[in-house]
């Protein structure tokens, strides 16, 4: 008996390596969130924040995972940050209490809840965002979705990009609503992460 | 209709005048016109961001304070004689009711700014309760001229400073100083004035103020200036004469040290206006 005990546990290892959950952390240099969201009727306007950081685990084998996003509010860039002759920029008043209070809430956080894997592909993403102390679900779709080595450095890696949608509403920012500012704001997230 | 509603000339100019006013006549027999503030400020409340108080945000507890401030105002007027003790128990209390207010955004920052921000906003609400206690609740023209320069002082630079919220509180609570005003100078008759209108007031524009500084972008000189608004309100009036000259000759005071505020602000983000 022992002496199959060590041929399989041979051929079993590898296999158990395989399946192992595989943490990746999130490149804060190409992963950014970007949302838009209609004004006045309009037009749709784009913005994204531009610090943010988190990790990712996988196990490919048996299609589980998880995300944590953190997100930095005050980093939010709506391509109007110098106020010029003017009292406040569009992103000052974004940081306010109005929008995102940053002073009081510096931080979003996405914990995700479950995924799902279309074939070897993660298709979906479901978890809770904390927004002004307010969670909520949001799901978010993986429209895009690679691993492989970096062409250049050859590091593990994986990347792509993520869509959703949330009421700001739901999360108590209700300034501006119904007229000025619309209510549903779309998310895009682009990300790579590394293999730690 | 809905249009209208979420005009912010109506949800924080119309509305809540009429609100206020409604209040002022109904209650001025009854000693409590000075509830004319508070309904002007739930009016505005109500039609902005709703009466909502999960999670306790610093906007939030504002706003519960501004509703418990009057519950304690009539408390003060029907139950105790005006006292040095009783003001300065105010003022104290308003101090610690700023900390509380802001304290989770003060416990993320440096104690240096915990001390200058937290502190200075805690002296600036304290000094608002506790002088316009002492010297404006009992004169009703003077207290509804501090509470119009006050309302439209920290309102105006609320909007300067990046936040149109609050600014649109502070002009609530200046329609509802000034629906309070009203009757008075048509009717040639005072309204009871006291904690019950002057504490809500007092409290909740000091606190709005501090949360332009503290979570805006309002200046700290922009905090001191607003602090003589009441002192204006203090100037000599002519008593004798009618009632509505003298509400103009004390709201054209207070009216100008929220305008040199205003100015102060303005210049703060780069251009003096015109």
């Amino acid at each position: 008996m022992s002496r199959l005990a060590l041929p399989l546990l041979a051929l079993v290892l590898p296999l158990t390596a395989i399946a192992a959950p595989e943490t990746y952390t999130l490149d804060p240099f190409h992963t950014f969130a970007n949302f838009s969201i209609d004004h006045l009727g309009f037009s749709t306007m784009y913005g994204r924040f531009d610090k943010s950081s988190g990790k990712f685990i996988l196990d490919k084998a048996a299609k589980t995972g998880s995300l944590e996003l953190t997100v930095e509010t005050a980093s939010i860039n709506a391509a109007d940050n110098e106020k010029g002759s003017r009292q406040r920029s569009r992103d000052d008043h974004l940081r306010s209490p109005d929008f995102f209070n940053v002073a009081e809430y510096p931080r979003m956080t996405y914990k995700s809840t479950g995924v799902k894997f279309n074939g070897d592909n993660l298709a979906t993403v479901e978890g809770n965002l904390t927004l002004l102390g307010v969670t909520k679900p949001v799901v978010l779709q993986m429209d895009r979705w690679k691993c492989g080595p970096n062409p250049f450095n050859k590091k593990e890696m994986c990347g792509g990009n993520a869509s959703g949608a949330l009421k700001r509403s739901d999360f108590g920012m209700k300034f501006g609503l119904p007229v000025a500012v619309g209510d549903e704001v779309k998310l895009m997230i682009g990300f790579e992460a590394y293999k730690e | 209709m809905n249009d209208l509603l979420n005009h912010p000339a109506v949800q924080g100019g119309l509305a809540p005048f009429v609100a206020a006013l409604i209040v002022a006549l109904v209650l001025g027999r009854a000693r409590l016109a000075g509830l004319a503030v508070v309904a002007a400020f739930c009016a505005t409340v109500y039609l902005v961001s709703g009466f909502v108080f999960e999670p306790l945000s610093a906007t939030r507890r504002i706003v519960l304070l501004a509703l418990a401030a009057p519950v304690i105002g009539i408390v003060v007027d029907f139950a105790f004689k005006p006292t040095r003790l009783g003001t300065a128990i105010l003022a104290l209390a308003a101090g610690l009711a700023t900390i509380w207010v802001f304290w989770p955004v003060l416990q993320q920052k440096d104690v240096k700014i915990v001390l200058s921000l937290g502190g200075g906003s805690a002296l600036f609400v304290a000094w608002l309760v506790g002088f316009s206690q002492s010297f404006l609740s009992q004169h009703p023209i003077r207290a509804g001229a501090a509470g119009l320069g006050l309302g439209i002082g920290v309102g105006v630079t609320a909007v300067l400073s990046a936040s149109a919220l609050y600014g649109i509180y502070g002009i609530s609570l200046a329609a509802g100083a000034g629906a309070f005003l009203l009757p008075q100078m048509l009717g040639g008759k005072k309204f009871e004035a006291g904690a019950t209108f002057m504490l809500p007031l007092a409290l909740t524009v000091g606190l709005l103020a501090a949360a332009t500084l503290i979570l805006a972008q309002l200046p700290w000189y922009s905090l001191l200036a607003l602090a003589f608004i009441p002192l204006a309100a203090r100037l000599p009036a002519p008593e004798k004469f009618p009632l509505w000259i003298q509400a103009v000759a004390i709201s054209a005071c207070t009216l100008a040290v929220a305008a040199a505020t205003i100015a102060l602000t303005w210049q703060s983000g780069g251009m003096l206006p015109a």
